[in-house]
């Protein structure tokens, strides 16, 4: 099992939550995703419909009020490792929202980001930057939690 | 020849659809909208970015001291919407198009543009003075017989004063009674 994972190519699988969005960055994560002229797939990258089953979740939007309770409770449901985009300048720093009376953001007031892409909506191309940021991140978090998990078990058979 | 010989022929000479973004550079217009970006040479300290900017994203204050201004970018609240652009008098913000802007969470606040535009010295009474570019002077005072040279090194107060003596001596009063 250790040979076959450290062989393989990791896939992270991507979700998507809207806090809040005006649908602009939403927009620019479909473009990214689903036309063949950006084609994320190419890079092991796929976008799954429920967040038990996603590695990489991007987040746009500047967490209002409304849907702040409903992005919390989708986030825990990810499972660790996870890596958190913040998608856009509104979860990032509150964008043109920053100070309205529902706007609860930024965003790492309540969730920890790893990545930011800022723009208003950013690139598809700065989007996949972004996504070949999170990945490198996201194996370096997974051989980790692997170098830890070996730990443990040299641990607890000595 | 039957039509679908027709469409692969042609989807053959076409070529792939995808573009070969991370493995290449990708194509960016000219004019696309990617980076503020300030050329401090050029900055009058007028405030008109900061205060059409609908992010805040332009921070403009005097230092303690009084020596200088201190202008800051956040590109992570920025927009992109080229307001600064549009109405800076002097033509010194312009947008770029470098768009690479994903960075990690730790890279959250460095993200930004900081400038120091150091003030002048008034020539008359050594007040502190926002620098007025050579460009901007030369149109300001483009129909004046005025030696806008020296004009331009004087505080408010002093070029007040200048034009009192200037006006006096030339309707034949004392310039300076006092």
């Amino acid at each position: 099992m250790g040979l076959f994972s450290s062989i393989t190519v990791r896939s992270p699988w991507l979700y998507r939550i809207n806090a809040g969005s005006c649908n602009g960055c939403d927009v620019e994560l479909a473009t990214t995703a689903f036309i063949p002229r950006f084609d994320v797939e190419r890079l092991g990258c796929k976008y799954c419909g429920s967040p038990r089953h996603a590695d990489i979740v991007f987040i746009t939007g500047p967490l209002t009020l409304r849907v702040r309770d409903k992005v919390l409770r989708v986030w825990q449901e990810i499972p660790e490792p996870k890596i958190t985009m913040a998608i856009g300048i509104c979860p990032i720093s509150g964008g043109v929202f920053r100070g309205g009376h529902s706007i609860e953001g930024p965003l790492d007031r309540y969730i920890p980001v790893d990545v930011n892409v800022p723009g208003c909506p950013p690139r598809p191309q700065a989007i996949m930057e972004g996504v070949l940021l999170a990945k490198q991140l996201w194996l370096a978090r997974l051989e980790e939690g692997e170098a830890g998990k070996n730990k443990a078990a040299h641990a607890a058979i000595s | 020849m039957p039509r679908f010989l027709k469409i692969l022929v042609r989807n053959l000479l076409k070529g792939p659809a995808t573009d070969p973004f991370p493995f290449q550079e990708a194509f960016t217009p000219d004019r696309l909208r990617g980076r503020v970006v300030l050329n401090p040479d050029l900055c009058l300290g007028c405030g008109i970015c900061r205060h059409v900017c609908p992010g805040e994203a332009i921070r403009l204050e005097p230092d303690e001291g009084r020596t200088g201004y201190s202008f800051s970018i956040w590109h992570n609240t920025c927009a992109l919407c080229g307001s600064c652009r549009h109405f800076c008098p002097t033509g010194a913000i312009t947008l770029n198009a470098d768009w690479h802007g994903a960075h990690p969470q730790t890279d959250k606040y460095r993200h930004a543009e900081h400038h120091f535009v150091p003030y002048l010295r008034c020539a008359g009474c050594g007040a502190p003075l926002r620098p007025l570019p050579p460009g901007i002077a030369a149109r300001l005072y483009a129909h004046s017989p005025l030696d806008m040279t020296q004009v331009v090194k004087l505080c408010p107060d002093c070029r007040l004063t200048a034009t009192a003596k200037r006006e006096g001596e030339r309707y034949g009063t004392t310039a300076n009674p006092g």
